[in-house]
């Protein structure tokens, strides 16, 4: 006990030195298992989503584009015509849910989906009401709290490109709901009706008067009015025009970015999946497990790497740390040699130096058991951050 | 010590009481709720389930033609709760695409023969009284009024009811054939009616009559009246040319015109005859019934 002590003032008194070889050991032993806990993290949660999501169909290219695009509403996906929703409910097979993920709104994903797809997530609004008339908005848990948003504001959409101005118009979306805490990246989310999506594409539109001039009366003020009367966007809309907007063309030809399939049964897949085999069609039929499996195969490759990598400098960190302490009792000598004149044995020495190495071991543990538990319960907040949107 | 029998009692039947409710309430959550947006489907839904079922139809007041109703955001969230809508199809839900709906709730019951839609050229905007004008221009929604066609949006509905509950598959079927035979025996009853004059000129106060003129040979030339105005003397001079070219006897009403539209018509030597088309729940009898009185009322000027 009394070694303890001593190696305990010994340490105390070597403050810096003391802390520095702490904060080593730590990083030497957490690092990995971090890295392993972040990655567990993300398999656990993209193997999960994707699971949820059995068979994808969207445009021909990147598979892997095309699932992200659908499951974590990132990568952009080449967009797929309405009629292959039409196309998937036609077979009998499995129940459509289009994605329209191609706009953002102040940082966070603006997606067009149909009401489907929030009974199929499990999606209900914790406050306010779902979606029910054009231009309505609900918002993901985190999508709200980054917002700082509710039931009854409103949002402006952010235009594709501020120069082009005979591009698309933002909409003042009028948030109905805000939904409950999915932990998936549903929370990050402002979701709008397909229809809605199509108005901010600019495939919808309404011929209500337009709002009254600022200029007020002048000599251009008549014609000004009449050219605004002309304008065919609108930036707003409300129970006044509501029932003037509408759509041109065939709906069959309006964008998705993809379509979930919901297939009845393992049979039902395997016989929708058949019918996306022609090489010249235009869509694609992937299986996101398995694009989910490759993905990870590549961020475990990367891991490997990085445990070897850990190796190496935990393997040089620790030679260095020998060297220091080597180092460090040849500086000890005089102080070794007192102890050896005080009467203490060979023994006593080596055991203060043991209670040393334990007391810095146990210090750099419980530091890296801390930073772990940090790391637990934000795993999940910091895959989605870094890795995964 | 014993409870005295009288205070157990009352407080055994409390208990049963509440048991009752509460599955009375279980049972009433995990009904079937299905919305119509016409009154031939509300009607066709509730003769295939009969009480097993919650059938409504959200058209308030019996003289609002459904294709022109259009819900709010109240009775769009009460449309959400539906397991099924059930949707007339032929373009006659115009709200449809400024509204949120499950889509895999619901069912367009004309969609077996969305080939056989009759689209009309030309837009005439016109109006009826206080509730805004509209035009034609498009698809003819009016399917069910060639009863062959109301058996195939019967048989729909049956379909997508088995769908949801496959457990009452045997009954609505079974349901489904009388519904079907009576349909289809006004069908026949037409068409053997019509089948005595052949492509006979008529006219129809509102081009809502395409498929029975279609289906029954009835050659129709619509104006765009109102049961309960006047028209303005243009619109006379106008019927006068198109008479002149189209020498129809009778002419089609949803319901009785005002008299003396009625003897001006006569005066022209066309007679009124009404063949309501039932959009809405009419304030006395049902579909069947209504359409009875309709071939009826065919079948006597046709004699």
């Amino acid at each position: 006990m009394h070694d303890v002590y001593l190696a305990w003032r010994y340490l105390r008194h070597h403050k810096v030195r003391s802390l520095i070889l702490t904060a080593c050991l730590s990083l030497l032993m957490g690092l990995p298992l971090g890295l392993h806990r972040l990655l567990d993290e993300g398999e656990k949660r993209m193997t999960a989503r994707a699971e949820s999501t059995p068979l994808l169909v969207g445009a021909q290219g990147s598979a892997v584009d095309l699932t992200l695009n659908a499951l974590y509403f990132t990568a952009a996906a080449t967009p797929i015509a309405m009629r292959e929703v039409e196309r998937i409910a036609a077979t009998g097979w499995a129940d459509p849910l289009p994605v329209y993920a191609r706009f953002k709104v102040r940082g966070q994903p603006l997606v067009g989906v149909e009401l489907d797809y929030f009974d199929y997530r499990g999606l209900v609004p914790e406050r306010g009401a779902m979606l029910a008339l054009l231009g309505d908005c609900v918002l993901g848990a985190d999508a709200a709290a980054a917002l700082k948003l509710g039931p009854g504001d409103t949002l402006l959409t952010t235009p594709d490109n501020l120069f082009d101005l005979a591009g698309i118009y933002p909409l003042k979306l009028h948030v109905v709901g805000v939904l409950g805490k999915s932990h998936g990246p549903d929370d990050q989310a402002v979701f709008v009706d397909l229809q809605t999506a199509w108005v901010i594409e600019g495939l919808g539109h309404g011929h209500a008067g337009q709002p009254p001039s600022p200029a007020g009366a002048g000599p251009f003020a008549e014609a000004e009015a009449r050219a605004q009367a002309k304008l065919v966007t609108y930036t707003e809309i409300t129970p006044d025009n509501l029932d003037s907007f509408h759509f041109h063309g065939d709906p069959a030809d309006y964008p998705v970015s993809a379509v979930i399939a919901v297939a009845h049964d393992a049979r039902s897949a395997t016989l929708l999946r058949g019918r996306y085999l022609a090489p010249d069609d235009t869509a694609q039929i992937v299986q996101p497990p398995k694009i989910t499996q490759g993905l990870l195969q590549n961020i475990f490759r990367v891991g490997a790497l990085f445990d070897a990598v850990s190796l190496l400098v935990g393997a040089a960190t620790l030679l260095a740390l020998g060297l220091v302490f080597a180092l460090s009792l040849r500086l000890r000598r005089g102080e070794l040699h007192t102890i050896f004149l005080l009467g203490c044995g060979r023994l006593t020495v080596l055991r203060l130096l043991a209670a040393e190495i334990v007391l810095l071991l146990l210090a750099s543990g419980s530091v890296c058991l801390l930073g772990l538990e940090v790391l637990h319960r934000h795993a999940g907040d910091l895959m989605r951050r870094f890795f995964i949107s | 010590m014993s409870l005295p029998f009288p205070l157990l009692a009352r407080y055994g039947f409390a208990l049963c009481l509440w048991f009752l409710c509460a599955a009375l309430a279980r049972a009433d959550t995990g009904r079937l709720k299905i919305v119509a947006t016409n009154y031939p489907l509300a009607y066709f839904a509730g003769r295939l389930v009969g009480d097993r079922a919650a059938v409504e139809f959200p058209v308030p007041a019996a003289d609002t033609d459904p294709a022109y109703w259009e819900p709010k955001a109240k009775g769009v969230a009460a449309l959400q709760k539906a397991d099924l809508i059930l949707l007339n199809g032929a373009d006659y839900e115009k709200w449809l695409p400024r509204v949120s709906l499950s889509k895999l709730k619901q069912v367009n019951t004309s969609a077996a023969f969305k080939d056989r839609y009759i689209h009309t050229e030309g837009v005439v905007v016109h109006s009826h009284g206080p509730g805004g004008t509209h035009a034609h221009a498009g698809t003819v929604y009016t399917t069910w009024l060639d009863f062959e066609q109301a058996a195939l949006q019967a048989q729909a509905v049956a379909e997508a009811i088995a769908k949801k509950r496959p457990e009452w598959k045997s009954l609505v079927m079974e349901n489904l054939a009388g519904l079907k035979a009576d349909l289809l025996a006004l069908d026949a009853d037409l068409r053997s009616a019509a089948a005595a004059q052949p492509n006979k000129p008529w006219l129809a106060f509102h081009p809502i009559y395409d498929y029975l003129g279609r289906r029954y040979g009835f050659d129709i030339a619509s104006v765009h009246w109102d049961t309960d105005e006047m028209p303005p003397p243009q619109e006379w001079e106008a019927l006068k040319h198109t008479l002149a070219g189209h020498p129809a006897k009778w002419m089609l009403w949803e319901a009785a015109p005002l008299a003396e539209v009625a003897a001006k018509l006569e005066a022209m030597g066309v007679a009124s005859v009404v063949f309501d088309p039932c959009g809405n729940r009419p304030r006395e009898g049902d579909f069947l019934t209504v359409m009875r009185a309709n071939v009826e009322n065919l079948k006597a000027v046709l004699r």
